[in-house]
């Protein structure tokens, strides 16, 4: 059995639903946080994801960053050497989907590997009669940067954890390539 | 009489007292273990420790690493009887070869009473490094 360890940069515009998620991810969907409150500074929350027939576990250190740019420049420097990163969009916003390049781009300037598993997520989809930013459209600008999508809804509990588990799958993907690979070099 | 590179096998008394990561298929034994195909693998984010404890007296003047995605490296010392009050001894900037598992040698001078070798991974590629061995 193998236990790995990454670090998740949790980022997106302020509002958009990530401590929310990690939240409901954390409590396994029995903890919906009914009011906001602004995160201010990194929260690392940690939680433990079991990889499907492996035998393996995965410790996801979910970095919950500040949306809001006045704390978002105050923990940057938290955000060191990346494993994973998940990117969050409130679907009913165009301004969050619009400025997910801008989150990437501050993640990828914090890592020397040319490549960290991703997904992107677009929360909030209970709100469908609200609803700016299209499946199809968030599905193509994740696709051209190798992220994959999700849709979530924090609030009715729907897919919430699928991110994160897909997150982890990747990393240990990864993981064992590199294992393979060693192998292969002795 | 030892010669060298055996200092830092298990059949010549050596053991690891302390590895931070794990993976039971690839475990920080298989450092001292004197096989060249198995391996200790980190298993996500950087720095990964870890301490081998020497048997007996010694006086090392040589340690050779080999190593794989390993990029900064500090190797630490303590002569203690528990491993505790450890000193720098050295400081390396390891140059990582895709592909390849590299052999570093660094010089030392250390003799002393049992010791304890702490080597410190501050930097890897790709958040998994590779030690095959020791010596
Ligand atoms: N309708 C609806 N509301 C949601 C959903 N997810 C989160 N919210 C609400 O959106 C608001 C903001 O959620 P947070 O999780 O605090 O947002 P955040 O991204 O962490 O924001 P910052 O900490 O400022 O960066 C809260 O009032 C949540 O209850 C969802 O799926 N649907
Ligand atoms: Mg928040």
């Amino acid at each position: 059995m193998g236990k790995l360890s990454a670090k998740c940069i949790v980022a997106g515009d302020s509002t958009v639903g990530k401590s929310t998620l990690i939240q409901l991810f954390r409590s396994d969907g029995s903890h919906f946080p009914k009011n906001y409150s602004l995160t201010t500074t990194m929260d690392v929350i940690t939680k433990t994801v079991q990889i499907p027939d492996s035998g393996d576990i995965v410790e996801l250190f979910l970095c919950d960053s500040p949306g809001k740019a006045m704390f978002y420049e105050m923990t940057e420097g938290l955000w060191d050497q990346p494993g994973a990163l998940c990117l969050v969009f409130d679907v009913t916003s165009e301004t969050s989907f619009s400025n997910c390049g801008r989150w990437l781009q501050r993640i990828k300037s914090k890592t020397t590997s040319p490549y960290l598993p991703g997904v992107l997520v677009g929360n909030k989809t209970d709100l469908s009669g609200r609803r700016a930013v299209e499946k199809i459209q968030a599905e193509e600008w994740a696709a051209s940067h190798g992220l994959e999508y999700f849709e979530t809804s924090a609030k009715e509990l729907e897919n919430f954890d699928q991110p994160f588990r897909a997150l982890a799958k990747s990393f240990h993907r990864l993981y064992q390539e590199r294992v393979e690979n060693f192998k292969s070099l002795l | 009489m030892t010669r060298a590179g055996d200092l830092c096998l298990s059949s010549a008394g050596a053991r690891v007292s302390l590895a931070t990561s794990s993976d039971d298929r690839h475990p920080a034994e298989c450092i001292i273990d004197g096989n060249p195909e198995t391996f200790w693998t980190t298993t996500g984010m950087f720095p990964q420790e870890f301490i081998i404890s020497l048997n007996g007296l010694q006086k090392i003047g040589k340690i050779i690493i080999e190593s794989s995605s390993v990029r900064s490296l500090k190797i630490y010392t303590s002569a203690t009887k528990e491993p505790t009050d450890f000193e720098p001894c050295t400081d390396r900037e390891l140059e990582h070869v895709e592909g390849q598992f590299h052999t570093e040698e660094i010089t030392v001078s250390i003799t002393g009473r049992p010791i304890d070798l702490h080597f410190s991974i501050l930097q890897g590629l790709l958040w998994f490094a590779g030690i095959g061995a020791t010596m």
